[in-house]
């Protein structure tokens, strides 16, 4: 499976571009107007007329799924008139869930009979696909998936199924999160906050720091190599297995899911983690497997936005000369179970 | 590959396992009444599970104890312990409701005062669907939680075989649970799509869907496992096709194009023909919109005489579980050669070139049909055969 294209909304702007110059730029501070330092996705970055006069009624998370995933398409290059097979696979761990609280602010200001059905269609999850696959007319299977556990790699395991199946022939395929005031609080009472707003991936913790992001990643996936191309994806493993060294191993640590100890292990090779640009997201392997292809793809070593490492692994920076062929993607949740993605030049 | 089905549970407001549910189906019964479980002040009839066993109760998890209840008697059917840790086994669920923190009364205390009990986000964070069951059953594979709105269990089913075909896993927990809640309750309500009669699929008269509960639960193995099981197959899980319409947040497409394509997909997929389909568990929720897109697609495809029923007039519409509970009628009933009366149904509607079949009928054959539409314009179908 190729990665063709790539689309991303996050605290810094919108594209791939954007994207990038955050990694060649390197750590900013998150802003602070809510109840904790977060990453959080800007009114002007969601403004775009000539996407949403469709979709005017669309809230935040679809607006954040929507350019994401318009952006990665038209990124890959690969524009048909007939899009009868292109899928659409959108993972999330929170949904919209600012819309479902706006709806039940009708409910309790106006009554149970009252509430407004514009909040509650658009508070089912699988709205923001729903209106991806209507601005792209696309007619391919479009399914939407909730995990708290590895929402982007089993996104990205279905889309290789059906690329191998023929059931598609390209596939969309992403992860979308939002932060609002509920959710600020609720990390602010259950995780630990980073006070100085910098997430250190390289602590490996048993009770890491946070600095809770939003945004959505998309890529255009391919079973034949475009144009475009970024990487091969040559394997998604839930075992924990790597089957050999890569060159660089991109690690999801970013206080979001507890214990942190065991990435340690995964450090035999020059070891990246890209989440302080961000910010810490259950989604947010798909911002690290963004960078990873943009590291097989130009072939740069991003330097790592917060590179405290007491522990002495080689972590990443200008200073690798090798070429960059092989990336490992790494994901530890609960401290149980470990996904690994591998990426090839 | 072929996909073994080797174990079905069934838990809805027509019983709480699958027999039950069959003979309600068989007797036509519909225990549809007022909602008892949350207070809302609305009077829509709803089919709700009213004798869910103690050992499943978990507190402010209803959802989740639906579908453990299910997933219990598919694993005993199967043959299998509760216990999957030796298998390469994964989790494939639908829902609506398990997706959402939509707990009001946290809600409410954290707009008054800036602060809340955290115990709704607590059951919430541990109550993901897939992810909790995968957790209490140990499985090791994929924990996959699909929220495709009403179409939620057959997409589920559908992506649990992908995976199976894949050799990802060896066994899947695969289906749909939902429960009753106060949310979408009064979501559906502002929709203006909730009937204040009981629902009435297919028929000219019909004023909307009634919302139920339960969770409908089939357990998939691929063949190969299943045989070195000392096991001979009955049912497969042969097709499954999905599609979009691309074109409206809550409309069907008019022209069915979507539901065609997917049915099309999910008879490809099985490698049969429409004529090769003896009957069809059709989506029919009773309102207007959808039974006439489904009634033309299925006329168009399958012609006039094929057989279908819907059985929203025995469940109430479930969401996340319908696909998962229909999938579980459709291999029973194929397995058993019959299909129920549809009930609600008695006046064509001129609109609809077809009608479903309105008592208990015989049928034969190997392959019959589930389909389910949903919000977002989703369409998917599963093919099941006999062996």
């Amino acid at each position: 499976m190729f990665i063709s294209g790539i689309g991303i909304v996050f605290t810094r702007g919108r594209g791939v571009d954007s994207f990038e110059k955050a990694l060649k730029e390197g750590w900013r501070e998150p802003s602070w107007t809510g109840l904790i330092p977060a990453y959080r996705v800007s009114q002007e970055t969601l403004t775009d007329a000539s996407l949403t006069k469709k979709i005017r009624r669309a809230d935040k998370f679809t607006r954040m799924a929507l350019f994401s995933a318009f952006d990665a398409y038209v990124n890959s290059g690969i524009i048909t008139e007939n899009n009868e097979r292109l899928g659409i696979i959108l993972s999330t761990a929170f949904g919209p869930h600012s819309t479902t609280f706006s709806f039940i602010d009708d409910m309790l200001d106006y009554g149970y009979a009252n509430a407004s059905p514009t909040k509650f269609s658009n508070s089912v999850h699988n709205a923001a696909a729903s209106y991806v696959s209507s601005v792209l007319g696309s007619r391919g299977p479009t399914v939407t998936l909730a995990q708290f556990s590895f929402p982007f790699q089993n996104a990205l395991a279905l889309a290789d199924i059906w690329l191998n199946e023929g059931r598609c022939e390209h596939v969309l395929c992403g992860c979308v999160d939002e932060l609002n005031a509920v959710m600020e609080y609720a990390c602010k009472m259950k995780l630990k906050t980073a006070g100085d707003g910098k997430i250190r991936p390289f602590i490996f913790s048993s009770s890491p720091l946070s600095v809770p992001g939003e945004g959505g990643a998309f890529f255009m996936l391919s079973k034949e190599k475009c144009e475009n191309n970024y990487g091969e994806v040559t394997g998604i493993s839930f075992s924990g297995k790597t089957n050999g060294k890569p060159d660089i191993t991109v690690i999801d640590s970013d206080g979001m899911t507890g214990d942190e100890t065991l990435y340690r292990e995964t450090a035999d090779s020059t070891v990246a983690g890209y989440s302080p640009l961000f910010g810490s997201m259950l989604i947010g392997s798909a911002f690290n497997f963004a960078a990873a292809s943009l590291m097989l793809k130009n072939q740069v070593a991003y330097n790592c936005p917060v590179p405290d490492n007491p522990s002495g692994i080689k972590v990443c920076g200008s200073d690798f000369s090798a070429g960059i062929n092989k990336i490992n993607c790494v994901r530890i949740c609960r401290s149980e179970k470990t996904a690994v993605i591998k990426i090839i030049k | 590959m072929k996909i073994v089905i080797s174990g079905i549970g069934a838990v809805s407001a027509a019983g709480i396992n699958l027999a039950e549910n069959l003979d309600s189906l068989k007797n036509g019964k519909r225990n549809a009444g007022p909602v008892s479980i949350f207070s809302s002040g609305l009077s829509y009839p709803v089919f709700e599970v009213k004798s869910l066993p103690e050992k499943w109760k978990n507190a402010g998890m209803r959802t989740l104890s639906l579908a453990l209840a299910a997933v219990e008697e598919a694993l005993n059917d199967a043959g299998l312990q509760t216990l999957l840790s030796g298998f390469k086994a994964g989790v494939y669920l639908g829902t609506t409701v398990a997706s959402q923190l939509n707990d009001i009364e946290f809600y409410d205390s954290f707009r008054k005062s800036g602060s809340a009990d955290l115990k709704p986000v607590d059951r919430y964070l541990k109550g993901n669907l897939a992810e909790a069951v995968s957790h209490l059953v140990k499985a090791s594979g994929p924990a996959v939680t699909v929220v495709n709105a009403c179409s939620s269990g057959t997409d589920a089913v559908g992506i649990a075989v992908s995976f199976l075909k894949s050799g990802i896993c060896d066994i899947a927990i695969a289906g749909g649970a939902d429960e009753l809640n106060r949310v979408p309750f009064c979501g559906f309500g502002s929709l203006g799509i909730l009937s204040n009669s009981l629902c009435a699929p297919f028929d000219r008269n019909r004023t909307g869907l009634n919302l139920g509960e339960g969770a409908g639960i089939l357990v998939l193995e691929r063949e190969d496992f299943y045989i070195g099981r000392g096991k001979k197959p009955l049912l497969y899980l042969s097709g499954y096709g999905s599609a979009a319409d691309a074109y409206h947040l809550t409309a069907p497409r008019p022209d069915g194009k979507g539901l065609e394509s997917a049915v099309r997909s999910a008879l490809s997929d099985s490698g049969i023909s429409p004529e090769d389909v003896c009957f069809i568990n059709a989506h029919g929720t009773g309102t207007i919109d959808n039974d006439k897109a489904e009634g033309s697609v299925l006329y168009r495809v399958f012609g006039e005489n094929i057989r279908f029923f819907s059985t929203k007039g025995y469940t109430g519409h479930t969401l996340g579980a319908a696909g998962g509970i229909e999938a579980a009628y459709t291999a029973a009933a194929l397995k058993e050669g019959w299909i129920p009366a549809s009930a609600g149904f008695a006046c064509k509607d001129d609109e609809i070139p077809i009608s479903p079949v309105t008592e208990n009928t015989d049928v034969k054959g190997s392959f019959a049909l589930s389909t389910s539409l949903a919000f977002g314009g989703n369409n998917s179908a599963i093919v099941i055969e006999r062996a």
